[in-house]
């Protein structure tokens, strides 16, 4: 029993220890952590709306019907002059757990440009999603989230047809078309709810 | 100096923790589909590996044998963890295209193993000289394996494009079947290897 006892209390300290030299080292990272990932963002949302100056904080007013995607985030992005679009920051899962994409939505209900943030699928298959040298068009080099610039919402968005997939990953090309897919629904959804004229 | 030397040695092909030790082969398999994430993984692995046998190594008098696995994972659990902190915090870059492969460093069964079998029993100094082998041994595999089914797989070698464009990838060697398949034909090599290299040392001693 005396034994025992001893060794919990060494297991406990070394657990101990160990949870507090992790606090220690999150506590100091943690800021450059946020930092990091917010100057990811506002980059992705820099490379989809080239113009953009300025982007409000839309998160409240948009929410996801679908089952499985979250929207973490929401902008409404502006130009010096006039809005832009909307961007939504979606989370889903695919074939290696959560995927992270920033969708962006033209005024005219047109898709502006897709960004992987996050992707955690098999290297050298699914992975591909995020990697700007993998074309899924080889011959225009196009990457996958690339081929949806341009995109209407009432295109059909369905992999093998008007999607093209990457080769041997079509868990990861359906998962990641779906959640585009609802992202841009709901931006179109708040462009139309919105007062902002459409471009149509 | 000397014994140290021959500890480092082992790793890298006599005690190969992938092809002769044959553990950590899921992680090894999983991640060497293109170069440049060997490269990371291995260099990953190898960094943890080092703090965990050190620490471990410095505190095996403190460690009673009967709670011994659940400390070990503690240590390699917390390391694990900070190496993938600070590099989400202050290499964003690396940490985007290896971010997958850290939290497996974790059940990576080297570690576990190595910490076992090696540095719960032996000094700092050869702890560290044995993580340092068993790390480029793990990772020259990983590179190996991932180099021969990256160039036939898909026409490139770390991201570059080395094949001519006409070159159609044979995709077996990217999919799971041709990565079994390459790390067989390691395993043979290595140990025609180390056929070959004991031969000559037992020639040199006789002669």
């Amino acid at each position: 029993m005396k034994g025992n006892l001893r060794l919990g209390v060494v297991l406990a300290v070394f657990a101990a220890v160990g949870c507090a030299s992790l606090a220690v080292v999150y506590s100091i990272t943690e800021s450059a952590i946020a930092a990091q990932s917010q100057k990811a963002l506002s980059a992705s949302l820099q490379e989809i709306f080239p113009d953009a100056a300025s982007s409000e904080d839309i998160s409240s007013t948009v929410s996801s019907n679908v089952a499985g995607i979250k929207f973490e985030q929401a902008f409404l992005v502006k130009s010096a002059l006039a809005p832009l679009g909307v961007a939504i920051k979606a989370q889903g899962s695919s074939y290696g757990g959560p995927a992270r994409l920033l969708v962006g939505m033209s005024l005219n209900r047109s898709i502006a440009g897709v960004r992987v943030l996050e992707l955690n699928d098999t290297a050298g298959l699914g992975a591909n999603a995020k990697n700007p040298g993998y074309f899924v068009n080889k011959a225009e080099k196009i990457t996958f989230p690339g081929q949806f610039a341009g995109k209407f919402i009432t295109d059909p968005f369905e992999v093998k047809k008007d999607v093209a997939a990457i080769t041997a990953s079509t868990i990861t090309s359906k998962a990641l078309t779906g959640i585009i897919k609802a992202s841009a629904e709901a931006a179109a959804l708040w462009l139309e709810n919105s007062t902002l004229a459409g471009g149509n | 100096m000397k014994s140290l030397w021959k500890v480092f040695k082992q790793g890298i092909i006599f005690e190969n923790p992938l092809l002769m030790l044959m553990i950590g082969l899921c992680s090894a398999l999983a991640v060497t589909s293109n170069v440049s994430n060997g490269i990371g993984m291995g260099l990953a692995m190898t960094f943890v590996l080092l703090f965990s046998e050190i620490f471990i190594s410095l505190f095996r008098k403190a460690i009673p044998s009967s709670v011994r696995m659940p400390i070990f994972l503690i240590i390699i659990g917390a390391f694990t963890t900070i190496v993938d902190l600070v590099m989400k915090a202050y290499f964003p870059e690396l940490s985007k295209s290896m971010g997958v492969f850290i939290p497996l460093i974790v059940v990576n069964c080297i570690i576990m193993g190595r910490v076992e079998a090696f540095a719960y029993k032996q000094k700092v100094m050869p702890a560290i000289f044995d993580s340092f082998g068993m790390g480029l041994g793990y990772t020259w595999v990983l590179v190996g394996i991932a180099a021969f089914r990256e160039i036939l797989g898909n026409g490139t070698f770390a991201g570059m494009q080395v094949m001519p464009q006409s070159y159609q990838p044979i995709l077996f060697f990217i999919l799971p079947p041709g990565g079994f398949l390459v790390f067989g034909l390691f395993i043979s090599l290595n140990i025609w290897l180390k056929d070959r290299m004991q031969k000559s040392a037992a020639a040199k001693e006789s002669a």
